[in-house]
């Protein structure tokens, strides 16, 4: 019994078995994303072409392409584009420099913890939009406002990310920084940083997107130039191609600033 | 067994009669409206049964937003559309998805609907009356809205370029009190309504009324091109409403002194029909009373003019004028 125990194993053994364990490992192909778009828009664009859909509830891509092109060539698109990254570039660096402070005095001290928490569950989920009134009162019809309003939306997903990041740091790098009487500014820049950089690098991503989303909202108060004004404009007037234009070109911006933060992501973080 | 099938089958007769019947007799209409009222005469033609007695079944809808009804006029959720006149209407309406076949509320004299109203410093600074408005800073709720082309009518009446203002789109009535108020604009157009609690609460300056300035046919009743098929229905739905405008005209505005219209035996009736649909008390309905044409008349002339006037300020796609987007059979003009 016992002697024919590790025979049977071992015959099972030598019965060759191809490699099983390759895990999944979905890898992004070059190609694959691409033709699944082109086939999508080809769709699209057959349905509006043979009359499918009423050309005013979904205009064919080609006459979002005609509607870019106008755009482009009156000039206004510059101007618009200018605008909104200027708000987007302002509001966005003022509330990631805030929320990053804040982010870090709630992961390291005990008194702003308890603080920023609290004020930071209580404010995050308010609607911005709601404030607008208030924030015209306040503020103005300027830029503040404008700039206030994507700065807000931008802070607190980076002081919650920023906080997270510095809470995942290994204690034990940590302590031992502490045991070797490592100054507390460089714990701080040495072992905490580089430790929460990826999940503050993460966040980066979340508010990118945020301030874009967040520029329609902050261009309805008195714009008269902006890719978020433009597109309100193109609603309240019903003109779909151009309200789609405007779309297509804000989520082109959204791409771009992704590949900024992959960019960014394989420089900083090639230590990983 | 043959009694029983023939009992199934004269019972199922029947019912395919009365169906057919019931049809013929009354024909079913969805109207979207606002609370609003300058959609009066569709209150008091439902609430008085004008519709019922016309053979229709109305049912409103009712809307936050003038253009959402014109969307859904277009995509068919509503078969009529009772609001005012915008760019985006006008731009659906080019398409060929809507026509307009009467005409309802408009600005005019002593009927005050829309207002030109100053911030405080403004008007101590001397901005005292609708002309001194040129070369100033002015909220509108969006671009190519009534407000707007209001301020473009003032323009031409007083000679100055619309260009000089620097009209602020803030997109809605609350943002826009709020810059008044903040004194962070020097003029704002609000409508009665709007205005009335800001006036109260010493947040703005009264300079005059669009109606006195500048009149213009604000609002209209339209339907789709499928709805317009159905003659029947639009020619009872009109007759419904222009009785409804009359005995409006008759009763409410023609008590109407100093933008007031009078509470007696007379019109409390159907001031309280208006304030039940509005959700107003009496006392504001009476001054908020949007003047409506007897006859349901359309200032075609005027609507001409709004259209080619949105097409020069790229507001409304050109290459269409006013005799696309009415229907001429229906449309009694003036």
């Amino acid at each position: 019994m016992l002697d024919r125990a590790p025979r049977e194993t071992q015959d099972e053994a030598t019965r060759p078995v191809a490699f099983r364990g390759g895990g999944f490992t979905p890898s992004a192909g070059r190609t694959s994303g691409w033709i699944a778009l082109i086939l999508v828009i080809a769709l699209w664009q057959l349905a509006g072409s043979a009359g499918w859909v009423n050309a005013l509830f979904l205009p064919p891509p080609s006459a979002i392409v005609v509607a870019i092109y106008k755009l482009a060539l009156s000039g206004a698109l510059w101007q618009h584009l200018s605008w909104s990254i200027m708000r987007i570039g302002s509001g966005w660096i003022l509330g990631t420099i805030a929320g990053v402070i804040v982010g870090f005095g709630v992961g390291l001290s005990t008194l702003a913890r308890g603080v920023g928490i609290t004020f930071i569950s209580a404010l995050f989920p308010i609607p911005k939009i709601a404030l607008l009134p208030l924030l015209i009162l306040w503020l103005g019809i300027g830029e503040e406002p404008k700039i206030a309003t994507i700065a807000l939306g931008v802070f607190f997903s980076t002081a919650i990310s920023v906080y997270s990041g510095v809470d995942a740091v290994p204690r034990n790098l940590i302590r031992m920084a502490q045991s070797f009487n490592v100054p507390f500014h460089s714990i701080v820049r040495r072992v905490i940083w580089p430790g929460a950089l990826p999940s503050i690098l993460a966040g980066f991503r979340i508010t990118a997107s945020v301030a874009l989303l967040l520029v329609v909202s902050a261009e309805m108060i008195g714009a008269q130039y902006g890719i978020g004004a433009f597109v309100l404009q193109a609603g309240n007037l019903m003109q779909t191609d151009q309200l789609l234009a405007g779309v297509v070109i804000l989520s082109v911006f959204g791409l771009v600033v992704g590949k900024g933060i992959n960019l960014l992501e394989t420089r900083l973080l090639h230590w990983r | 067994m043959t009694g029983f099938a023939r009992l199934a089958l004269a019972a199922l007769l029947a019912v395919a009669a009365g169906g057919i019947a019931r049809a013929d007799d009354v024909l079913k209409a969805k109207i979207g409206v606002l609370r609003l009222s300058s959609s009066a005469p569709v209150f008091i033609a439902q609430d008085k049964g004008y519709f019922r007695e016309a053979g229709l079944d109305v049912e409103l809808k009712f809307f936050d937003a003038a253009q959402p009804i014109a969307v859904a006029t277009t995509s068919g959720d509503v078969d009529f559309g009772v609001t005012a006149f915008t760019a985006g209407l006008y731009n659906l309406a080019g398409k060929g998805t809507l026509k307009v076949i009467g005409g309802m509320s408009r600005e005019k004299a002593g009927y005050p609907l829309i207002g030109y109203f100053a911030s405080n410093n403004a008007y101590a600074a001397g901005l005292k009356a609708p002309k001194d408005l040129a070369g100033k800073r002015i909220a509108v709720t969006q671009v190519g809205s009534s407000f707007h082309y209001s301020l473009g009518l003032l323009a031409d009446k007083y000679g100055f370029k619309l260009a000089d203002i620097k009209v602020l789109p803030l997109q809605s009535l609350s943002n826009a009190a709020a810059a008044l108020k903040g004194e962070t604009v020097d003029a704002a157009l609000l409508p009665v309504s709007t205005a009335r609690s800001l006036m109260d609460s010493g947040g703005a300056k009264f300079l005059g009324w669009v109606g006195d300035e500048t009149p213009w046919q604000l609002g209209a009743v339209f339907a789709s091109p499928k709805t317009l098929t159905n003659a029947a229905l639009v020619t009872k739905l009109l007759g419904a409403l222009v009785r409804a405008d009359r005995e409006y005209n008759d009763v409410v505005l023609a008590s109407v002194k100093d933008g007031k219209a009078a509470i007696n035996d007379n019109t409390k009736p159907m001031l309280e029909i208006i304030a039940k649909y509005t959700i107003l008390p009496l006392e504001q309905v009476v001054g908020n009373c949007a003047y409506i044409d007897p006859d349901g008349k359309l200032d075609v002339r005027n609507v001409a003019n709004q259209i080619s006037w949105l097409q020069e300020q790229g507001f409304v796609d050109k290459g269409f004028g006013v005799d696309a987007i009415i229907a001429r059979e229906y449309v009694k003009a003036d």
